[in-house]
């Protein structure tokens, strides 16, 4: 029997606010998993603290709603134990590039076969409006009462310099392209960071108007492994390019793992694991 | 213990100290392997500085015919590399002990009681090897003579553990050996006692430490699945298990962080595999958040906490029991969990086996609490019989998955959902022993949301009153359903029915309270003693059951608070009298049976009294 859309949604109705980018963002993911026939079943969402976090609510899948910063080693958790799972981590900006900003570099070094969704507004939403660390220079929150003084947190460059090896920016109101941006990243081998623009309607640094302006799609011919180049463009903010900056191929940590079992076993016991038995006596 | 049967019985202890560096624990490790390879049982004590060169560092090696509890009280024989090394050791030093020294580098006292033995260490290894290195390999040939060990068992020794470093390494340690085992030919030192090899012993016994006893036991639980992130003192777990787990198919995995590690593990056991973190209190402390979430999410997995000095750095190399209230209380709000404490080597690897089949019993995260002395320590453990180990599921709670022994091991499968039943599945179902029915990623239709959100049975948030209450009456329910299985246990205590004197313990300091029991009986006073492996929840009525009659309970604990002891008080009103230590090392029987002594004479007073 064919899926259907509704197959990958849960029986919980969304809760985000009436025009938040995060519908557009969920819509696309269904979209895409259906597009790719991906079981429900074999599904694992782990998700962070904040409005994006609530994303794995809504799905019909295998689903870790955490704590806050924490998505991106959870997830791999799940996918080290289990490769033969296709495994999301989400979050925003405060979740990702925030309190749990500092294990993404580790995930990439790994090259765990996870897809991250991190869903930036630019805020802190679910807390009514605090700065966040990619909230545009001098603009009023309610942490930033006189203007946020700190420079802004550029995510895809960093990315970049972690050598993810799928980065993609997306626009979370174009569904279409994000949907097809989600497909190439679910289909990646290694970590895939889908970094996703998502207006929000209540506390609006981004508008849907505003990031049409301003966002531009990579050229045609934008050469995925050439770092440098994405590098440059990951940089540019007139415009803000969207599409896969960057993609190259490496051994997963699923991969690098399952390489140690065999070399460990082939070399010291003649390709098979070791017993109880064998293990304890080399104790003795 | 007094001089006129010093060597009546075998049992003795040998102590190594010198300078951090200088290999004075690998020479007594290599020893403690010789002594293992007998018929005689052993036991090790170490003390590393932090650094990793300099500052004082020692090893201490019981070796007795029969089951060892403790590093003992005093020591027989005390190898000293340095002035430093005597200094701190001397007093410890029996009448009539033998020093072995090195005179160029230790001043001795005059009329020491001692019969004393002076080898040029440095000169010795300086004329072999024209090198300094290698001070302990000289100390290593001449223990070796001095216990009659052939020379060519301790030549093998060096092979083995240098092998792979190539010629000139193995060359010079094996003329270091030489010249030390000669020395002590050549000034004709009487050999005390003979460690005769036994071929039997490697066949039943293994040399490991504690936290090698953690590794094994988690592998003998099924766990294949370890994520950690490296801290003193329970990196060796961590080593080990990175070794071993590729080995059963198993994964290994370093993180950049504690909070990751077990973030990791969650992940793990969420898609379904039995997984462990070692730690120790800093990072488990970083690990507070994550703990909450594994208890809300109701997971099994277990966290090993080898304790060290605190708080903060602390003492990194030394020994502490004080993460016990941190262990059960400290995370926000009120999440149940369980916490274990091995009170040996040997119960490392079964109290090992029982939190995981405790863990996936209950589906929630299982403590052990283990120390830097019981994780350092080296004991021979009998090999258990492996015929005896068969797996159960985890549903079918008995005794036996409760107390895993060397007679019979059972190890709990995860509690599966059977997929034709999955109509209607709630994930946190509230039943009657509060534990519910969990699937696993890849059965179809068994999809749930699982989340750190106050949820209702199908795990939806909720934030209704009457739902909070609920759900936290669930979860701690388990813990329920836990005590009360523990309360079917025989009771956990020993020595006289008839004491009026009970002393409580937890952890590490089993052995030298039963040590100090064996020695207060000697002298005519008898003492029950409580040592609980499950510290919560506490089995009540088993500990009410200890404490009648009692007429004085004394509490034990290497803290400075007594953080055991405010736990009994609150929950059974009585008022111990508390013996801590809180100096980094352990506590010995003698320094418990000295402070048992003087609540004796207060009991009987007041016994004398009363008549």
């Amino acid at each position: 029997m064919k899926r259907q859309l509704q197959d990958y949604k849960s029986v919980i109705e969304p809760v985000w606010c009436p025009g938040c980018g995060d519908y557009g963002v969920l819509a696309s993911v269904e979209k895409a998993l259906l597009n790719l026939d991906i079981a429900p079943e074999n599904i694992v969402t782990v998700s962070g603290i904040g409005c994006s976090g609530r994303l794995s609510h809504f799905l019909n899948t295998y689903s870790l709603h955490g704590t806050h910063g924490r998505a991106v080693p959870t997830a791999l958790g799940v996918k080290a134990a289990h490769p033969e799972l296709t495994v999301f981590a989400v979050g925003g900006d405060g979740d990702g590039l925030g309190i749990g900003g500092g294990h993404i570099a580790h995930a990439a070094r790994k090259n765990v076969g996870i897809t991250y969704l991190l869903i930036d507004n630019q805020i802190y939403g679910l807390t009514k409006g605090q700065t966040s660390p990619t909230s545009p220079l001098g603009v009023k929150t309610k942490t930033s009462p006189h203007g946020v003084f700190e420079d802004t947190l550029a995510a895809i460059p960093i990315f970049l310099a972690y050598d993810v090896s799928f980065i993609a920016r997306a626009n979370g109101v174009d569904t279409k392209s994000l949907t097809q941006i989600l497909m190439e990243a679910i289909s990646h081998k290694g970590m895939s960071i889908v970094y996703i623009l998502s207006p929000c309607r209540t506390f609006p640094l981004l508008d849907s108007k505003g990031l049409k302006a301003i966002l531009q799609p990579l050229p045609e011919d934008h050469p995925r492994g050439d770092k440098l180049v994405a590098m440059e463009r990951a940089y540019s903010d007139k415009p803000i390019y969207t599409g896969v900056f960057y993609q190259v191929q490496k051994p997963t940590l699923e991969d690098r793992l399952q390489n140690v079992i065999k070399k460990v076993c082939e070399k010291e016991n003649g390709g098979d694991n070791y017993s109880l038995d064998k293990v304890l006596k080399s104790f003795a | 213990m007094d001089n006129s049967n010093y060597h009546s019985e075998v049992d003795f202890a040998i102590r190594i100290g010198g300078e951090g560096g200088e290999g004075v624990i690998s020479a007594g490790e290599l020893f403690a392997q010789v002594a293992a390879r007998t018929a005689y049982h052993v036991f090790t004590y170490i003390t590393y500085p932090a650094e990793i060169k300099g500052g004082f560092s020692m090893i201490q090696i019981r070796i007795r015919e029969g089951k060892i509890y403790s590093m003992g009280s005093a020591i027989d024989y005390l190898i000293a590399f340095n002035q430093q090394a005597y200094d701190t050791t001397i007093k410890d030093l029996k009448p009539g002990g033998m020093l072995i020294y090195d005179p160029d580098e230790v001043k001795i006292e005059n009329n020491l009681k001692a019969e004393c033995y002076p080898i040029k260490l440095t000169k010795l290894v300086t004329d072999a090897t024209g090198s300094k290195l290698g001070k302990n390999v000289v100390a290593l040939g001449a223990l070796g003579h001095l216990f009659g060990v052939e020379f060519y068992v301790l030549e093998q020794l060096i092979k083995d553990r240098y092998g792979s470093k190539g010629g000139d390494v193995i060359k010079n340690n094996l003329n270091a050996l030489k010249a030390g085992y000669s020395s002590g030919e050549a000034n004709k030192w009487k050999p005390k006692f003979k460690l005769v090899a036994d071929a039997q012993a490697k066949e039943h016994y293994m040399l490991i430490s504690g936290n090698e006893a953690v590794a094994l036991g988690a592998i003998a639980a099924g766990c294949r699945f370890v994520a950690g992130y490296p801290i003193t003192p329970a990196t060796p777990i961590f080593e080990t298990l990175t070794d071993l787990m590729p080995k059963v198919g198993g994964r290994a995995i370093q993180l950049e962080d504690e909070i990751a590690s077990l973030s990791a593990c969650i992940g793990a056991s969420f898609a379904g595999e039995k997984a462990i973190t070692p730690t120790s209190g800093p990072g488990l402390q970083l690990m507070g958040e994550q703990l909450n979430l594994a208890s809300m999410l109701e997971l099994p997995l277990v966290i090993v906490d080898v304790q060290r000095g605190g708080p903060s750095t602390g003492l990194p190399t030394k020994t502490e029991q004080s993460d016990l209230k941190f262990a059960i209380y400290g995370t926000s709000g009120e999440a149940p969990r369980v916490i274990l404490a091995p009170s040996s080597v040997e119960d490392c690897f079964y109290q090992t086996i029982r939190a995981f089949n405790i863990a996936e019993r209950l589906q929630m995260p299982v403590l052990i609490l283990t120390d830097q002395s019981i994780g350092y320590r080296k004991a021979t453990v009998r090999i258990p019989d492996l015929s005896k180990l068969v797996e159960v599921d985890g549903s079918k709670l008995t005794d036996e998955i409760l107390i895993p022994s060397p007679e019979k091991i059972e190890i709990a499968r995860r509690i599966e959902m059977d997929p034709e039943k999955l109509n209607g599945y709630k994930r946190f179902l509230d039943t009657t022993d509060g534990v519910s029915p969990i699937t696993t990623p890849g059965l179809a239709g068994g999809q749930y949301l699982s989340g750190g959100l106050e949820h209702d049975e199908t795990g939806k948030a909720s934030y209704l009153p009457d739902m909070h209450l609920k759900m936290m009456r669930k979860r701690f329910k388990k813990l329920e359903t836990l005590s009360n299985a523990l309360e079917k246990n025989p009771p956990e205590y020993e020595g006289s029915e008839d004491a009026k004197i009970g002393v409580i313990g937890w952890g590490s300091t089993e052995g030298a309270i039963r040590e100090a029991r064996l020695l207060a009986e000697q002298r005519g006073i008898l003492f029950r003693h409580l040592h609980p492996k499950v510290l919560s929840p506490l089995p009540e009525r088993q500990v009410r059951h200890f404490l009648a009659g009692l007429k004085q309970v004394i509490m034990v604990e290497e803290n400075f608070t007594g953080q055991f002891a405010h736990f009994i008080k609150a929950k059974f009103g009585v008022k111990p009298i508390e013996i801590h230590k809180s100096e980094g090392v352990p506590i010995t029987p003698e320094e418990i049976f000295n402070g048992i002594e003087k609540v004796a004479r207060i009991v009987d007073e007041t016994t004398i009294a009363r008549l």
